[in-house]
């Protein structure tokens, strides 16, 4: 009993620090953010108490649901290219070949480079003046330039490619570390019984490729859910709102506007999703690796 | 503006280095000047004798980026030698004005006390003033001096009756034209944007062969601060406006209003400016026009410099600058811009910020920016100083512009009336589907239900 007791006093002592760590900076800030959510304040107004007021407000605001919107469409966009394109990149790098240290470190300079410097970048190579794409697809034809971030869509278009073209070698950093799990004996095994290329990739690679697929999904569907430097840098939400993503709506409500209420309640909003699709990727996750080693 | 700021990083040059020895005098006379002339203020200070032995006191100052630094370091300075017990320490905030907005408030909303000084964009004061986070400078400032100053720019400083900011400089739209295009087709500068949509049309027509990429106008549509003072600028030469005439409700749906939208939608972004105009700022815009691809252009008074400097113009002596077109049976309109000095309510030496304040905006120095930095001037009379007028001929003809320029909506919750604005005006242009009644009305319940919002909370 005493034993035991002495255990428990311990136990607790040891995760004292990390308890209080991460109730100091992150509990508390998560609750006073709750907290100043209930309140309507704007500047020239007294701060009042109203309860989920600003939640039903976010549920009738229609620019609110226009950038959940735009937010979402990323997210499937972007995410989905970033697993193909990550797998493709996996799959080269992890063949041997001359060359191949050099290959992935090249892959990651994109991901090296902060978003802020790739997305003034993307925004240079993209103007219609004298940017590089143009360039590239036209050439001397200046007529034929085309502003590419002034067509709502094709601003869209724009931010997704160039999260595609940064994150998509992490993806595929993470898919490598799958792929060198998966032990070559499975592959003469197959090879042994005949599997063509295409067979070996489809019932041998893919599958047990699955748990670094769905840890690559997660970090990135977290990721671009989070998306704001790159349209806070290229377009600023325009042209006509139409690449106006969730956190950028917030920091507008809440920086510029100074509805301190109101944006905190976006930022709780957008807290609680990526909390919901945590959680769920993680038990989805979890029981596929449960799965393997019960295998 | 938002993009009013960075526009003038595209500058990276300082008129200092062609600076002639006697204005580099003429300054050093001003100062010397201006250390004196504030003389009844200096009674206000503590007396200079009872600083002598105690620490200089450190007023902290956030300012932008300056654009001529030079000219700012030099003139702080100067302070600092008619002022030897304060000092001044520059914090540096972001170019764009919706970004240093962003910076101060947060500041502003922590009370931080270690903040004394800084600039408001003539859109801020309302805010600023609801807040309490500037403090009033009535009796700072009184009455008959105000009068020195042109009167757009007073108005924006005041809020309910109260002044909060003495303006530094005044910025005001206009018309920059190829004065040679017109010229070889026998125009004369356009009074009304009819006129000026045909004069471009029949210019790119005949230029087709020789120019095939030029426009007929450039000017700021990007969805951004400056595309309200563009858009202010077409609907009030309309008869329209943004707010109704008492400031209580949305006027957007008026007639006179959507036909504007509607003419810069149709004739503006789909004809003359082409959509690229739809991600312009200042710059970018500015680019165009000085690289001779475009033949009508509208900015701040900023762009004359640039756009007679050979290391950035390829249209240097060709350029004319003028009043803003209006609609037939409308008037000129001309978007009021510029930067007032503040005093933080937070500041433990207003007394010494007022001093700064006093001497940074003294005729001398005003002088002396408009000379060095080409900011134009706040205080009228220096529209008729020869040394002023003759480093910057336009202002003879500008000041018309000046006296007459538009304020945007004056309210304390004006950055959310302008995200209203912004989205209601880039959705129109950039979508020419769109029916801008709908939007419009949209538009309308939200900026009324804020002014709402704003008056229940006062009254």
């Amino acid at each position: 009993m005493t034993q035991s007791t002495r255990e428990r006093t311990t136990g607790w002592l040891m995760v004292f620090p990390a308890l209080t760590f991460v109730a100091v900076f992150s509990l508390y800030p998560a609750m006073d953010s709750f907290l100043l959510s209930l309140y309507s304040e704007f500047p020239g107004s007294e701060r009042s108490f109203i309860g989920f007021g600003n939640y039903a407000e976010l549920v009738r605001d229609p620019v609110a649901h226009q950038a959940f919107i735009v937010t979402l469409g990323f997210v499937l966009l972007s995410t989905t290219l970033e697993l193909l394109l990550g797998t493709s990149i996996a799959l080269v790098i992890h063949e041997r070949f001359k060359g191949r240290g050099w290959t992935r470190a090249a892959v990651l300079i994109p991901w090296a480079i902060p978003t802020v410097v790739a997305a003034q970048m993307w925004r240079f190579l993209l103007n219609d003046q004298y940017g590089d794409v143009n360039a590239i697809l036209f050439g001397d034809q200046v007529d034929a330039y085309v502003p590419w971030l002034a067509d709502p869509w094709m601003a869209f278009g724009a931010i997704v490619l160039a999260d595609v073209w940064k994150t998509s070698s992490f993806a595929g950093l993470l898919i490598l570390a799958g792929l060198q799990v998966i032990p070559d004996e499975t592959y003469d095994a197959a090879r042994i019984d005949g599997a063509t290329a295409w067979q070996r990739f489809w019932h041998i690679t893919l599958p047990l490729l699955k748990p670094a697929l769905l840890t690559a999904l997660l970090f990135r569907t977290i990721d671009a859910f989070r998306v704001f430097d790159l349209v806070f840098v290229m377009t600023q939400g325009g042209p006509g709102d139409a690449t106006q993503v969730i956190q950028f709506y917030g920091y507008k409500t809440l920086f510029t506007e100074g509805r301190v209420g109101y944006g905190t309640t976006i930022s709780v909003t957008v807290f609680v999703a990526l909390a919901i699709l945590s959680l769920f990727y993680v038990r989805t996750v979890g029981s596929k690796l449960l799965q393997r080693e019960a295998a | 503006m938002n993009g009013l700021r960075a526009s003038f990083s595209i500058a990276a040059y300082s008129p200092l280095r062609h600076l002639s020895p006697w204005a580099a005098g003429l300054f050093t006379v001003a100062v010397l000047c201006a250390g004196h002339v504030p003389l009844t203020h200096c009674q206000e200070l503590p007396a200079p004798g009872k600083h002598s032995g105690s620490p200089p006191i450190t007023l902290h100052f956030v300012t932008w980026k300056a654009d001529h630094p030079q000219a700012w370091d030099e003139a702080i300075q100067r302070f600092e030698q008619a002022y030897p017990h304060v000092r001044i320490k520059r914090e540096i905030a972001p170019h764009s004005s919706t970004a240093y907005h962003d910076l101060l408030t947060q500041k502003l909303r922590n009370r931080d006390v270690s903040l004394d000084l800084f600039f408001m964009d003539v859109i801020w004061p309302a805010e600023f003033a609801a807040a309490g986070w500037a403090l009033p400078l009535d009796d700072y400032f009184p009455h008959g001096e105000r009068e020195k100053f042109l009167p757009a720019t007073i108005a924006s400083g005041v809020y309910r009756h109260h002044i909060y900011g003495v303006p530094s400089r005044i910025d005001s739209g206009m018309l920059y034209y190829r004065k040679d295009l017109l010229e070889k087709y026998e125009f004369s500068p356009p009074s009304t944007w009819n006129a000026l949509v045909r004069q471009a049309q029949a210019i790119l027509e005949g230029e087709r062969t020789t120019h095939p990429l030029l426009r007929g106008y450039s000017g700021q549509f990007k969805q951004y601060e400056g595309l309200v003072c563009d858009m202010l600028e077409f609907v009030g030469s309309h008869n329209g406006s943004f707010l109704t005439e008492d400031g209580r409700r949305s006027n957007l749906t008026a007639p006179e209003s959507m036909q504007a939208v509607r003419f810069v939608r149709e004739q503006i972004i789909q004809r003359l400016a082409t959509p690229a105009a739809l991600t312009y700022q200042e710059p970018e815009s500015l680019a165009v026009f000085i690289q001779g691809k475009a033949v009508f252009h509208r900015n701040w008074p900023y762009a004359w410099g640039l756009a007679n400097d050979p290391r950035h113009s390829k249209i240097v002596g060709k350029v004319g600058v003028t009043t803003l077109p209006h609609f037939s049976g409308g008037k000129s309109t001309s978007a009021l811009g510029g930067w007032l000095y503040g005093i933080s309510a937070y500041s433990q030496h207003p007394d010494e910020a007022w001093a700064f304040i006093e001497f940074m905006t003294s005729p001398e120095s005003q002088k002396y920016f408009a000379i060095h930095a080409s900011l134009a001037p706040s205080r009228l009379a220096l529209y008729a100083d020869p040394e002023v007028l003759h480093a910057n001929p336009q202002y003879k003809n500008l000041l018309p512009v000046f006296q007459t320029a538009q304020p945007r909506p004056r309210t304390p919750v004006y950055p959310i009336v302008s995200h209203i604005l912004q989205r209601y005006f880039s959705r129109v242009l950039a979508f020419p589907k769109t029916d801008i009644l709908e939007e419009a009305q949209e538009a309308d319940r939200k900026i009324n239900r804020f002014l709402s919002l704003i008056r229940d909370a006062r009254e």
